[in-house]
């Protein structure tokens, strides 16, 4: 099992055998990364722990600091504490053996463990980092330097085009590629495995470039066609399938911590921070895989795909934007109280995942000090730390407390958003055309009909005047307040009264032209009442009760019901249909009759605000009100058609991207484009001095030049992806070789600093990426020239022999046996029951009982527990470079008793039915073709007959689905 | 043993186990050579033992949202003698929500218990007798005043997502004590997950195996998948010998075909573990199983303890049955229902102190009463303190200057105060711990060096404990 072992103890006698070495005479330089990581691991903690308190920085007993090498060797009162390469002429040692005063540590002797490392660390050379104080200090800017070591790691040297080394086998190998392995195999004296059987070999790259098993029909293709070009026909039909660009979009989805939504429960997402457009990131990577975009343009593009043209002349470029979402689909926290922190940690992120994803370096090592091991100093991180502070992520910074705000960028250019600006806008005014027409329709049945009611006294609680016109209409002027007015008239004879009207009325006089007094010409009826006293002289007065109101037109929250209650705040207004006639019209409840003759009170109280009294006013009362659809006019016919019309165009929302552009983040410390200073211990509180935005210094030489306009990301992009650059070729090399092997030629695929594991094949990464670089950075033509070889062909049995020279098969003597990832058992499963919803692209998913590809079903940050993750899908709060292979009873236990997979269960024995309706023996066979690729054998036909006599088809679909065969390839 | 197999079909049989299953005990019947289940990760976990281990299991309490110490353990009279005054910071401390409001003293009283003469607020009075057995650290301290980066460090050691937790890092280390159960068992609050949802009990870049098994202690079946569910249990139950062949068939002629690909094997061990967890899950969260008397200790009767108490009482239950890290939340994430009291300490505080008080003093005693103290540590945690300063007029804002954690059990030295915080319980001022102490604590407890557990990880050895950690000896037997 490929399980990451614990670090366990460097053997000490390995550190022994330097001893030799004149070890005053090292420099510093000379210590190898073995020693410097014994001393990182081992004896500066036991330094610190034990030593520092009383002799580092702030206190030096007796004279004496540890805290830098130098200062150990000049020692203190008593002399050297050190003499390298002689642990018993060290004061050191004698110190802690206890055999003479003083006795270290005083408060009680170390255990004999810890004794025995120190001494072997003084044996070896006392091997100590260059530069690198104790620790508990700051280090100081400028203390940082290469050593000549770093300078010779083999990934920093320049790409070498070898020579094809020759073999003694000549016939075995299939393509160049082929003699760099054969040539180590031979030299090991050993043999490359026998080529695997064409339905392994169909299988094993059907698999892999697809992620998908291959069909029965392609099966039986394949194993008919003799001819030479069989097998390179299978790899261009799978490269050009688009199931290629969806199993190896995964891949890379692994490596930049892809995840398509942070919350798994669709109803708990937050929409403001939520990523709901990561998918057009996914989509865009299937599809540059699918067309085979070289790869260092798919470098460019997600590091600053923001910046580059678009290639067609368009105004906007949605791709580059889209593939920005590299940067922004990120891992930090929501920032809760803390939003400065999202910033520091999403720059963080972003030269991580660059770091890892292309160069295969830790870069983020250097944030809170110089990189331990690579040449990276903390100022080249700040340099890079610029860039993406001058990069714009989230919307704004965001209050304490608040959730965070993504960008989103619009994926139509400004042409296409000002013609749609420009479509709104005829919207509205269509609309607000209609509702004109609408009101005056209105106004005009509300008003229809009835008779005006002559008042026979008007009063004004505030001492307004009143003048009742010839029409009936009361104008009001003088004294303006809050007011209530009063009004008496008789009900004329002529009509059973039904409703009360009141029309306000505009007027030359009133301010904006009425019909209110305020200034703009509003009002506001706050409460309007009536009663009345019946002329029989008998009966006192009696309230009237209204049920309904309406109005021509009801200003936003001011509709004429609300004032039928009591509540002063609302009530009938009509902004800004100003200087318009208008009309309420209340309806009288049908048990309230009101006798010709009656003497009629109404009040019209005007308590909202000052001055909101209305101006001009009618009362009348109606005995029917007539409703009908405004007339049906040409003009109108057109009107409307013209509003479907953009209501149409319109209804599509304007498509967004999570896309990265120039700029900090608004509101935070860092809000433009800008150098920063270097954050001490990397905390954003506490500031050193600014680095300008630049590339690593060592990596990209000392001559750069500077970063004149925007981020910086363009010039970042342009060096990653640059041919000299002597890690990135290399890196994509090594992971497709990883993804086709199952183990890279360097087995630290996002590690080539000097804590990796060197290139098993140095020369042959070296060819295969001057090739890579020499075919345009073409992936397809990567995987053509490892399918085709030999060496992919190889069998995976392994004779014992080759086992015992090789049994990591370092020297790809064979083939390695893998089990299928979590996405490739699933879209088995569903393609062999033909249940495989063949949909591609759009959001993800909610869960994995879709019937859509694994690819498609949503990797939630904040859900571990899913189906992909039971089967070690990637974690995406991580680069990943690798999954693990866990084999764990909760496995099993889904896929015995889910009910996902008792259904798939059910339609792989009806496709079966379907598919051989009649023969059982012929059924059993098809269902081996469709799940193995073969046929079954006679015992296992026999059986599996039996099963289906007692079980039913369902038992025994389900036991192959259960089965080993099924989840691992060969 | 030897009842197992045949008693395991016929209980299968009854369950409606499934067809695939019964053929699967049948195979392993078959198959003497992979008991054990070698090759599982479960079984196989490496024993990272670097001296002799004092505590083989844990259970860790963790109080959502922030305990306030100087309401609970952490007495200050100077807040009395203060309350009142203006006298907190001017500016706003980056991570309070609010501006610092006057001193604000402890609404409860305080009174000192037990030999120790340990101060206890009247809000914890079951746990105050039982101070002479506990350990405080009383001056934990950490990075930032922030729940969701300070609940990732109190678990993990990192302020941001992406790290193994404690538990995750136990039992990669230790690997399991049981096949049937789980290494590493998350029982959250019934009313939701706290800060960071499971990002909190995340393997990280360790195998996904070592990640905790959430469990909501009130469903049926407590493990996904146990059984298969009612609709599908027409299928199999007919099933014969036949069956049964195909299926070792097709397995044993793929392995046999493969040989030394242990993984193989691993696999049918997978089915084995599965079937065995059938059988131990249920019994294991079957809480009728308990007397009555120890329903009532645990408070399940009364609705303000019954959810916290019946966690408690399942997590004896399943690290009596071998569950290596039991880790039991009071309080999900959010404004309410948690420890995180910044309206009113006084109406906040107490619900949910009575919620774990009466629970953490019958699980202490329950563990003593059957011996299960010789191995078992117990911890008390919480992600960062709260200000001496009010917010608002009565509630308290976040701290991550100072706060209380204490520990019982196995190689505790009880009845111990490490540590002490300022007169106001603002800064940890004395014998300051971290995250990364507690942490080199518990594994050195473990019999674990934390400086020698480390996992490669992009080229960088990750610890939990970071580059940091001391074991505070000061607190150990």
């Amino acid at each position: 099992m490929k399980d990451r072992l614990p670090q366990l103890l460097i053997p000490l006698a390995l550190l022994g055998g330097l001893s030799w070495l004149s070890s005053a005479m090292v420099e510093a330089d000379e210590f190898s990364a073995r020693q410097l990581e014994q001393f990182e691991k081992q004896i500066r903690p036991l330094l610190l722990e034990q030593c520092a308190k009383c002799h580092g920085r702030d206190k030096q007993e007796g004279g004496l600091s540890l805290s830098t090498r130098e200062s150990l060797l000049k020692g203190g009162d008593s002399g050297p504490a050190l003499v390298p390469g002689k642990p018993a002429e060290s004061l050191l040692i004698k110190a802690v053996d206890y055999l003479d005063e003083p006795k270290m540590p005083p408060t009680g002797k170390l255990p004999p463990e810890k004794i025995a490392l120190l001494r072997q660390w003084i044996e070896s050379g006392a091997a100590w980092p260059q530069n690198s104080s104790l620790g508990g200090g700051e280090q100081s800017p400028g203390d940082f330097r290469v050593t000549e070591k770093q300078k010779q790691w083999w990934a920093f040297q320049p790409i070498q085009d070898p020579a094809v080394p020759a073999v003694r086998n000549v016939d075995w190998p299939r393509n160049e590629l082929d003699r760099f392995i054969l040539g180590k195999l031979e030299s090991a004296g050993l043999s490359p495995a026998p080529a695997a059987d064409r339905i392994a070999w169909l299988r094993r790259v059907t698999y892999d470039l697809t992620g998908l098993p291959p069909t029965p029909e392609e099966v039986d293709a394949f194993v008919s066609d003799r001819t030479e070009r069989a097998a390179e026909a299978v790899v261009e039909r799978l490269l050009n399938s688009q199931a290629y660009g969806q199993h190896w979009a995964r891949h890379w989805l692994d490596v930049v911590r892809y995840a398509d939504y942070h919350d798994f429960n669709p109803k708990l997402r937050v929409a403001s921070c939520e990523i709901t457009e990561a998918w057009r990131y996914r989509d865009w990577v299937v599809d540059a895989f699918n067309r085979d975009l070289p790869f260092d343009q798919f470098i460019v593009h997600q590091i600053a795909g923001d910046r580059l043209p678009s290639p067609s002349g368009e105004e906007i470029y949605p791709d580059g934007l889209i593939a920005t979402t590299f940067l922004s689909n990120g891992v930090w926290d929501r920032g809760d109280a803390d939003k400065e922190k999202i910033v520091s940690d999403m720059a963080d992120d972003n030269i991580a995942v660059i770091g890892k994803a292309f160069l295969g370096l830790t870069l983020e090592c250097a944030r809170c000090h110089d990189h331990k091991f690579d040449p990276i100093a903390t100022e080249d991180y700040y340099g890079l730390a610029g860039i993406f502070y001058s990069s714009h992520i989230l919307k704004e910074l965001g209050t304490k407390g608040g959730e965070y705000n993504v960008n989103r960028v619009p994926l139509i250019g400004p042409t296409a958003l000002a013609k749609r600006a420009e479509q709104e806008k005829r919207l509205a005014d269509i609309n607000a055309a209609l509702a004109e027409q609408d009101r005056l329709h209105r106004l005009q049945e509300l008003t229809a009909g009835g008779s005006p009611l002559v008042p026979s006294a008007v009063k004004s609680e505030a001492g307004a005047v009143a003048m009742v016109g010839d029409d009936a209409a009361i104008l009001f002027s003088g004294n303006l307040a809050k007011d209530t007015y009063l009004l008496e008239a008789v009900v004329p004879d002529s009509i059973r009264v039904r409703y009360l009207r009141l029309e306000a009325l505009p007027d030359a006089v009133l301010p904006a032209g009425g019909p209110g007094r305020a200034d703009d010409g509003n009002f506001v009826v706050s409460r309007f009442s009536a009663s009345f006293v019946p002329p029989d002289g008998k009966t006192e007065s009696t309230p009237i009760k209204f049920v309904a109101a309406q109005a021509d037109f009801e200003q936003a929250n001011f509709a004429a019901k609300s004032s039928l209650d009591d509540d002063p705040k609302d009530g009938w207004a009509v902004s800004p249909q100003i200087g318009k006639p208008h009309v309420a019209v209340f309806e009288i409840a049908s048990d309230t009759a009101i006798p010709a003759g009656s003497r009629l009170i109404v009040s019209i109280e005007q308590r909202h605000a000052d001055k909101h009294a209305l101006g001009k006013l009618r009362l009348s009362v109606a005995e029917t009100l007539p409703t009908s659809a405004p007339p049906d006019t040409p003009q109108r016919r057109d009107l409307i058609a013209n509003r479907d019309r953009l209501q149409q165009e319109l209804s599509v929302p304007v498509p967004l991207a999570m896309a990265v552009t120039d700029g900090g983040t608004p509101g935070g410390l860092f809000p433009g484009i800008q150098d920063v200073p270097i954050h001490i211990r990397g905390s954003y509180a506490r500031l050193g001095p600014v680095v300008p935005r630049r590339l690593p210094q060592f990596l990209a030489g000392e001559n750069q030049t500077a970063i004149a306009r925007g981020s910086g990301r363009p010039e970042l992009a342009a060096w990653v992806a640059s041919p000299h650059n002597p890690l990135t070729a290399r890196v994509i090399v090594n992971r497709v070789w990883h993804w086709h092997f199952g183990e890279g030629l360097v087995r630290t695929p996002s590690n080539f600093g000097m804590l990796s594991e060197p290139p098993s094949h140095p020369e042959l990464l070296d060819w295969l990426t001057t090739r890579f670089i020499e075919d345009g950075w073409s992936l397809k033509k990567l995987h053509q020239r490892i399918v085709s070889s030999a060496t992919y062909r190889q069998s995976s049995r392994v004779s014992q022999q080759a086992f015992d020279v090789d049994p990591e098969n370092k020297l790809i003597g064979r083939f390695a046996p893998r089990r299928l990832e979590a996405e490739a058992i699933r879209d088995t499963i569903l393609l062999a029951n033909g249940q495989l919803d063949p949909a591609c692209g759009g959001p993800a998913g909610d869960d994995f009982t879709i019937r859509r590809r694994s690819l498609y079903v949503q990797t939630a940050r904040w859900q571990r527990d899913s189906y992909a993750n039971l089967f070690d899908a990637a974690n995406p709060d991580a680069s990943t470079e690798r999954r693990v292979t866990s084999t764990v009873a909760p496995q099993a236990l889904l896929l015995l008793n889910h009910p996902w997979v008792h259904e798939q269960a059910r339609h792989f024995a009806e496709r079966l039915e379907r598919d051989v309706p009649q023969n059982d023996a012929e059924r059993i066979g098809r269902a081996y073709q469709l799940l193995f690729g073969r046929r079954p054998n006679d015992v296992e036909l026999a059986i599996a007959q039996a099963v289906v006599a007692s079980g039913g088809w369902h038992d025994l679909a389900h036991v192959l689905l259960c089965s080993n065969e099924l989840i691992y390839i060969d | 043993m030897q009842d197992s197999i045949s008693t395991r079909r016929q209980l299968l049989l009854q369950s409606g186990g499934g067809f695939a299953l019964l053929a699967l005990s049948q195979l392993l019947e078959r198959d003497s050579t992979v008991r054990g289940a070698e090759g599982s990760q479960y079984a196989r976990g490496f024993p990272v033992q670097h001296h002799p281990p004092r505590v083989k299991r844990i259970i860790q309490l963790f109080m959502t949202g922030g305990a306030s110490p100087m309401d609970t353990y952490d007495y200050k009279p100077e807040l009395e003698r203060l309350h009142g005054q203006m006298l907190g910071p001017k500016e706003k401390p980056e991570g309070f929500t609010s501006p610092a409001g006057a001193i604000m003293k402890s609404p409860f009283s305080f009174a000192q218990h037990g030999q120790s003469g340990r101060w206890v607020s009247s809000v914890f009075p079951e746990q105050a007798k039982l101070v002479d057995e506990m350990a405080f650290l009383m001056a934990m301290t950490t990075k930032t005043n922030v729940h969701g980066p300070g609940t990732y460090m109190m678990n993990s050691g990192f302020l941001l997502p992406g790290f193994p937790c404690m538990g995750a890092w136990i039992s990669y280390a230790m690997g399991n004590l049981t096949d049937d159960l789980p290494t590493f068992v998350v029982l959250p609050d019934s009313r939701g997950l706290p800060y960071n949802q499971k990002g909190c009990f995340s393997s990280g870049f360790l195998p996904p195996v070592h990640e905790g098994i959430v469990i909501d202690a009130t469903a049926k079946p407590p493990i996904p998948d146990l059984f298969p569910s009612d609709r599908f249990a027409f299928a199999s139950r007919s099933a014969d010998h036949d069956g049964l062949e195909l299926l070792a068939r097709i397995n044993q002629q793929y392995a046999e075909a493969h040989r030394g690909d242990d993984r193989l094997d691993a696999r049918i061990a997978s089915y084995e573990l599965a079937a065995k967890m059938q059988l131990s899950a249920p019994p294991a969260f079957d809480l009728s199983q308990e007397s009555e008397l120890t329903h009532s200790s645990y408070g399940l009767a009364q609705p303000e303890t019954a959810d916290f108490g019946r966690r408690c009482l399942l997590a004896r239950r399943l690290i009596e049955r071998g569950v290596r890290f039991v880790q039991v939340w009071s309080g999900p994430q959010g404004a309410v229902n948690n420890w995180d009291n910044h309206g009113n300490i006084e109406k906040e505080l107490p619900p949910m102190a009575v919620s774990v008080d009466r629970p953490i003093a019958a699980l202490l005693r329950d563990l003593k009463a059957r011996g299960l103290d010789q191995d078992t540590l117990v911890i008390w945690s919480t992600e960062f303190g709260r200000t001496p300063f009010a917010q608002g007029s009565v509630g308290r804002d976040h701290n991550g200057g100072s706060f209380v954690t204490w520990l019982w059990g196995a190689g505790i030295k009880p009845g111990v105060a490490h540590g002490q915080s300022d007169d106001w319980g603002y800064q940890a001022v004395e014998n300051k711990t971290w995250c990364y102490d507690l942490h080199a604590t518990v594994l050195h407890l473990l019999g674990i060096d934390h400086t020698q557990l480390s996992v490669r990880q992009d080229g960088i050895d990750r610890r939990l404990t970071d580059v940091h950690g001391h074991v505070v000896k000061e607190i150990l037997a």
